[in-house]
Order: structure tokens, then sequence, then C-alpha cells
């Protein structure tokens, strides 16, 4: 009798923690009280007279974050953990801020030229940079690192998919040898997968089996910062690194602590006590008040994230391009923009988001006018509507979940059912790629790229695919194809050319309406009004180079 | 000899029990629909990584070849690697168990200190004002859910009376300046070793307001368990004859009778320490607690099966092994325990 009752409650212990696996992922959202809200809560730091003070004054900076960082290791590292990694390691090149003069500039790279085919690409390297642990960074050791990327495989190694060999030339000169013209200078300025580490620190720590290592809290870069410890799951420190081959100057920081905070509102009352530098992500209704504040300023910039609906290609009705278009034209783009996002965003000029290479404020945007969606419709020979629609969208995203309920009010006016259906991720891919018949009519997600060029975006949303991966609305057209495989090509030599061609191929896609392109998303940073030169880079999402910044 | 009979009679049962639950998880997180391989390449992979995955993982294979692999690999002491993080699941345990452990060990001390006094008072004064204050303590104990009580000492007690830290193990000073040297994990005892004060101090002046928060059902539980059989055991002939040869009654109460009454309360105290293994997810959310709780917490939420089947082994053990290692225990402790 005993054990019967021990067996049920160890079976319903498993239950407990598998069904809160099944169930909807109660993700945090912004919008959405918390319980945390309700009853206040206080910022993470005890104000208990400090046990130990520090015995010297240094210049700490805290980053509330709240994601964990899955990955330290520089091969592996494609995700959140890229804020540490920016501090810690180096790229041969450096993607500039929009706005900025040129596109890229220098890093541990000094020049670089590419053969007049795009095939070569070859790096001259800066002197007397030191790694971390004392050895010189030299061609060798972008040779190692970038092959420990690509034979590893994990993350984002295939952003050096095109390369065929990596040769050192000399101490300092480094030549890519590529399989297919690629524009390695933008790939090596990537901020995933494109860091540069000491070979001999790393194969003391097990080359390529060195993850482990890696992640306990150590590195092998080059950047102003060293990983000095980790916590796991609530802190990692990190400290100067006095050999930086940049140099320090008064008002630099000495310290980095990121600090995971779960709660946006426990975040944002750290920032406020002054017990953390750094924030993102705070909830969207808080932004006004908080910038108001004299000790906190709030960074609003366009990121490179982007939301749209693909539609499916194959399926009725959404197969048919005067359909696609009524749907584009019913979409209430300035009304959600000013009302959910409170102005935030802007709407998007096809699927190449605004401040990158390739946008053009040119292109065609589909504006709500019911009346044209209803002749549309009548045209396509659905005068009354009379049809459902299937929208997938990740399961917890406020955001898209109240694109599709505005959406689903407009388009029931033209006498269609739209059914918004929030799924995990995982599930909704898996739909998406199976049968296209069977799939959703309209799949909303977000896209980002991985190294910074349009065709991330054009190539893995909309060029034919045999086998589906990304291309979720099955759109394929060998004309657009066709544009944007030279456009790739040309980003290796001619990238004036290339932005052209990108350009035409998503006039293409804009007329075909083979997605609706909702909004670019803002990135919001906010920092303490006494730390001086951050600049946000959507280049390296949510990165803040510590090392740039000033406390006066 | 039965003796040797009956446990090893229950160590093939445990072992039986921990073998199902395995197998209902496993097949569970098999039929979920996820993709691990998905979540194991990230965000943006190709075909070519979402293949590699899907042998890396063995997923290619049948799922009983799959169940054996894991199982095998389990019992070289190998939990798997988190899809999400890639990082051995060993690793993670390594760090966030003791996390865990300290503050469920320490809740359970709050709960014998407070509780048991409290109930052998209680269950010799019965109707007395301490009786029925100590009944209070109980009920609210018991009945409080943890995330609100949580809130609550938090707003009390950092936001208003700016006493004790709400977050992490050990204060961002003691990580920056005097940074806890890792031995047992378990901070208090890493601290004491490597004799750095300053931790010891931060470590448990952080343990403080989780640790009580945790401990509130365990508290309300002893109460009532040792009133309970304190008042049974003082009916007694023993204790009449004890009172009877003018023994003092602290002695009687805190020696004679609580030497009988505290097996039951034992028992279900050692049965709560399981219950807060699980009851700390709440806790060590609300209060950063880098522990089992947070551990699993985001694993559930990003569906990282490996990291949920650990998990929940690791607690099934626990559950397994203390009753079975309690029920051996009351065979010794009281004679008329009958082996069955």
């Amino acid at each position: 009798m005993k054990c019967i009752l021990k067996l049920t409650l160890v079976s319903s212990l498993v239950l407990i923690l598998v069904a809160a696996g099944c169930g909807p992922t109660p993700a945090p959202a912004p919008t959405e009280p918390s319980p945390a809200e309700a009853t206040p809560v206080p910022p993470t730091e005890t104000p208990v007279p400090p046990t130990t003070p520090p015995e010297v004054e240094e210049n700490v900076f805290v980053y509330a974050h709240g994601p964990t960082f899955p990955d330290i290791d520089p091969s592996v590292s494609f995700s959140n953990d890229s804020v540490v990694m920016g501090n810690a390691y180096e790229t041969l090149v450096f993607y500039n801020p929009p706005g900025s003069e040129e596109v890229l500039s220098p890093h541990l790279a000094t020049s670089w030229e590419s053969s007049e085919d795009g095939m070569t690409w070859t790096f001259h390297l800066r002197e007397g940079v030191k790694f971390h642990d004392g050895t010189d960074f030299n061609a060798e050791a972008v040779k190692y690192s970038v092959d420990r990327t690509i034979n590893m495989g994990m993350g984002a190694a295939f952003i050096w998919d095109a390369v065929e060999d990596v040769k050192v030339i000399d101490d300092y000169t480094v030549e890519f040898d590529l399989k297919y013209a690629a524009p390695v200078d933008l790939i090596a300025a990537s901020g995933y997968g494109a860091w540069i580490f000491s070979p001999d620190c790393t194969e003391a720590h097990g080359g390529e089996e060195a993850s482990e290592w890696f992640d306990a809290g150590h590195d092998c870069g080059s950047g102003p910062y060293m990983i000095e410890s980790r916590e796991r799951g609530s802190r990692l420190v990190m400290t100067r690194f006095d050999d930086y081959w940049g140099g320090w100057e008064e008002g630099q920081f000495d310290k980095v602590v990121f600090e995971i905070v779960v709660d946006p509102v426990v975040q944002q009352q750290m920032l406020e006590a002054g017990e953390a530098s750094a924030a993102y992500d705070l909830p969207r209704m808080n932004w006004e008040a908080l910038d108001a504040r004299d000790d906190v300023t709030v960074y609003i910039n366009p990121s490179f994230q982007n939301l749209l609906g693909l539609f499916n290609m194959k399926k009725e009705p959404t197969n048919n391009k005067l359909v696609r278009q009524a749907l584009s034209y019913a979409f209430p783009y300035k009304e959600f923009i000013d009302k959910v996002m409170m102005g935030q965003a802007t709407q998007a000029y096809g699927p190449v988001p605004a401040g990158m290479w390739g946008h053009s404020e040119d292109l065609f945007q589909y504006h709500h006018d019911l009346d044209k969606a209803r002749d549309l419709l009548a045209e396509a020979g659905y005068p009354e509507g009379g049809f459902d629609l299937l929208l997938t969208y990740a399961t917890g995203d406020l955001d898209e979940q109240q694109v599709c309920e505005l959406w689903k009010a407009e388009v029931a006016k033209l006498g269609i059912n739209l059914e918004c259906r929030g799924m995990e991720w995982e599930p909704q891919w898996d739909l998406a790629r199976s049968d296209p018949l069977e799939a959703q009519d309209v799949l909303v997600f977000y896209w980002w790229p991985d190294y910074i060029t349009p065709y991330t975006y054009l190539f893995n949303m909309f060029h034919c695919e045999e086998e589906i991966l990304f291309n979720l609305g099955y759109y394929c057209n060998p004309e657009f194809d066709e544009l944007i495989d030279k456009g790739n090509e040309l980003a290796a030599t001619d990238r004036a050319e290339a932005e052209r061609l990108f350009i035409e191929a998503q006039e293409i896609l804009i007329e075909d309406a083979a997605a609706v392109f909702f909004y670019d998303l803002p990135n919001n940073h906010e920092l303490r009004s006494d730390i001086k030169g951050y600049v946000d880079n959507p280049a390296y999402p949510h990165i803040i180079f510590v090392y740039e910044l000033r406390k006066e | 000899m039965r003796k040797l009979e009956y446990i090893a009679r229950r160590l093939a049962l445990a072992v039986l029990v921990l073998l199902s639950v395995s197998i209902i998880t496993f097949i569970i997180s098999r039929i979920v629909p996820s993709d691990p391989a998905a979540l194991w390449v990230g965000p943006h992979p190709t075909k070519e990584q979402m293949a590699a995955a899907r042998i890396k993982l063995g997923l290619d294979k049948p799922l009983y070849v799959q169940y054996f692999r894991y199982m095998s690999d389990l019992l070289h002491g190998d939990f798997g690697v988190s899809v999400q993080s890639h990082q051995p699941i060993l690793t993670d345990l390594k760090t966030y168990l003791p996390a865990t452990l300290e503050l469920v060990i320490t809740a359970m001390m709050i709960a014998v200190l407070i509780g048991i006094p409290l109930g052998v008072l209680s269950g010799a004064k019965r109707g007395s004002l301490l009786d029925h204050a100590s009944r209070l303590v109980a009920v609210a104990g018991v009945s409080m859910p943890t995330f609100w009580l949580g809130l609550l000492l938090q707003f009390l007690f950092f936001g208003r009376l700016k006493l004790l830290p709400v977050s992490s193990r050990v204060d961002r000073g003691i990580s920056l300046y005097h940074p806890v040297q890792q031995i047992t994990g378990f901070y208090v005892i890493d601290s004491l070793v490597s004799g750095n004060w300053s931790a010891l101090r931060s470590t448990l002046v952080h343990l403080i307001l989780p640790a009580f928060t945790l401990s509130t059902y365990a508290i309300g539980l002893t109460i009532r368990m040792t009133r309970s059989t304190m008042i049974e055991v003082l009916e007694e002939a023993y204790i009449t004859a004890a009172r009877a040869a003018g023994i003092p009654e602290h002695t009687i109460l805190f020696r004679l009778a609580l030497k009988n009454a505290i097996v039951p309360t034992l028992t279900a105290l050692a049965l709560s320490f399981v219950y807060s293994l699980t009851g700390a997810i709440l806790v060590e959310v609300i209060f950063g607690w880098p522990g089992l709780g947070s551990y699993v917490t985001r694993a559930i939420l990003s569906i990282d099966f490996p990291v949920i089947m650990a998990v929940t082994l690791v607690i099934t053990v626990f559950y397994v092994f203390i009753n079975l290692f309690l029920d051996i225990l009351q065979t010794f402790l009281d004679p008329r325990v009958t082996l069955g």
C-alpha cells in the first residue's frame, strides 16, 4: 500500500514536471502584468552595508541581462552569449553602425583586398596585438580560429561555407581561397562565428574539445576584457586586459559584470537604483517615464530584425497573387505601429531592414485600404471573401499575437475568417516543413542576419528550396533567384551593383506579395546617464562594447 | 537476516521505480511535438547542420535503441548533453544541485529549530495561548503560497527595512573581490574551508529569506506532527511514572517524551525535504537562486528534454532512497516496526 502511494507520488511529480513542458510557454511578455509588478520587487543588490568594501575604488559596469549564456566557446556562440564575446574577442573587420561614413572599419585586420573574381581575399593584420594568454596575434591565429570554427560545424559555422582554404602568407598576411565568390570582409565582421582566438591557449585546453573549459568561464581572446569568473546561471565577471592593443585611458571601466536578472521589472529597478549600468528590452510602456529621469537614458534605434508573414504559395487561396495583395492591403500598418508599438517601429520596405545596405525606401509599401482589398478579392474570384485562413505565430509573443488579432478584425470585414494559432517554434517549424497543402496559410516570424547581407533575408526565406528549411512560404521564382544569386556573387566585388540587384529582386517580391512585411523592430537599450559614448550597433545586437564607454 | 532480505527487496523495488520513471519520461520526451535537433543547432541552421545534429543526438535510430543508449550512458554517470547549451548536464548538476541542497537543508534546519520546540510545548500545554498561537503559525505556514510569501518578504525586508538581500547566493562585491573557491559547491562549506569569512557572512545573509520562505511548509508540518505525537506519548504510563519520580518537566518533555515522539516527525520531515526539492523551483525563481529549480525552469521553457529528464531522475533518486533509508532507520529506532 505504502509503495503504491510512493509510486503515485513519484509519477505525479514526473507528470507535473513534464506537463509543465508541454503546456503553452509563459514567456515573459512586456505588457503582461507579472506578479512582480503587483508587489513591487526591490532591486537585486543588497543595500546591506557591503560586507567587503573593495580595496580600491574601481569602475564597474553592470549589465542586467535577462537570458543566460548557453555557449561561451567562440566557435560555437550563436546566441545571447555574443554580449560577452564582443568584449572578450575581436573580429578581423568591424561592421559600423548605420549612419557611419564607411560600412566597414579595420579591426584586427588593417586592410584587405579581393581578387577580381572575388575568389581570393587577402587580409593584412594588425601588429602588436596580444592575446590574453600573452601570445601574439598573427596569421596563424586567424587560420587556427577559422579552421576550428569550420571543423566544429556548430553555431554559425556556416557563414564560412565559401571558404576552401585559409593560407598563412607571412606572419601578418592571411589569404582566404574560396569555392565560390563571397564577401569575406562582411563575413569576417559577423558577430557570430568570426571571433579570433589564441591557438596556444585553445590547444592547451583541448582544442576542439575545449568547449567545456570555455563554458566554465574562460576565454582565449584579444579583446579589452578577460573573463574572470562565471557563476553559472547568475553572474559573469570580466576584468580589464592591461595589454590591450588599443591602450587605456581615464574613465574607462575596470570590470564588467553581467547579472542574470530574469524579470524586466527587477532589471528596471536595479537600473533606477544605480545597481545596474545598463539593461535592454525593458517594458515598452515604461520607456517614456524612464527617459524622463535625469539618471537614465533610453536609446531607441532601428535593429536589423523584422517581422514578416510568409504566405503559403502552394495552397489555395493564398497561391493567388491577387488574394495575397488583398490581404497585404488589409493589414492596419499605421494603427498597429502607433497603438501597439507606441510609435517605436517603422513599417518595413520589403524584407531588408532599414539601415542595412540593400534597403531602399523607393520600394512600394502596401497601406491599409479595404476598398482596394475588396476589389482585388473580387478580381480573384472571391467577391464575398468566404474562406478560412490559418496563421501561426510564436506562442507567448504578444506583439505577434496582436498583429494577428488586428489583422483578423480587418479581414473579417472582407468576409475572411483568420485563425490565430500560437505555437512553440519547433512544432510551428515542423508544420511548415511538412506537406505545404496541409500547412499553415500564413507564418509569422522574425528574421535577423548572421552576417550583414541582404542575401540572408532574400535567400533563406524566398529562394527556391527542394527540401524546405526556412522558405516557409514555399516561394519559388527563377527570375528572382537569378537576381539574388548574381547579387550575392557581386557582393564580393561590386557592392553597388549587388545592391541594385537586391533591390530589383525585392521589387518582384513585393509585387508578388510573397509575404506581408509588417515592421522593422526597434532596439532599445537603457543606460545610466553618467555613462557616455554608447552607440547602438544593430549588426551586433545588444552587445555593449564597454571599452568605448566612459564614466563621468 | 530478515533485515538484509528486506533491504535487498526494497533496493530491487527502488531500481524498478527508477527504471519506470526513466521509461515514462523518455517516452513523453519523444512524443511531444518538439525537435531536439532544431533546438541543438540554434536559430538559423543549415540542412547539413540539422542532419549532423540528428545523427549526433542519435535521433535517426529507433526509439528503443535511443533509450538503451541513454540508459547505458546514464549508468556510466553520463546524463547527456543539454540540447540548448550543449554543455554536459553533469557539469551543470554539479553547480546547481549543491546550490539547491544548501537551500533546502538550511530550510529543514530552520523547520527543526522552530517546529520541534513549538510542537513539544504546544503538545504539553494543550489549549494554552502558545498552543493556539503555534496552531496559527502552522496553518499559515502550510497554506501560504510560497511565491506570495517570497514576494512579501522581499518587499518587507528589502524594500522597506533594507535589511536583507533578495537575489543570488553572494554579494557582487564578493564575486569581484573575494570569490568563493569552488570545492563542494556548498558555499557555506567552501567559504568555511577556505577561511573566506566575508564570503561566509554574505552566503548566510543571502540564505535567510529564500530558506525561510521554503521552510514554512515544513515548519507547519513539524509543529502539528510533533504536537500530536507528543500528546499521545505524554499519556503513556512511563511519563506518569517519570513525573511521579519528580524528574524535571523539561527533561521529561525534551528527553523522555520527545525521543519517542520524534520518529513520525522525522519521517514527515524527510518527506518534506524531498517535497522541498521541487518546491524550491518557485523559490529559486523568485530569489534568483542559481539552483536546480532555476535550471529546470529554463529547460522546461525551452523544451530541453535531456535536462528535464536528468532533474526528474535526480529528484526521483532522492525520493526513493530517502524513503528507503527512513524505513530502515525506523526499524532500528523502533523495534516494534515490523518488516513487511
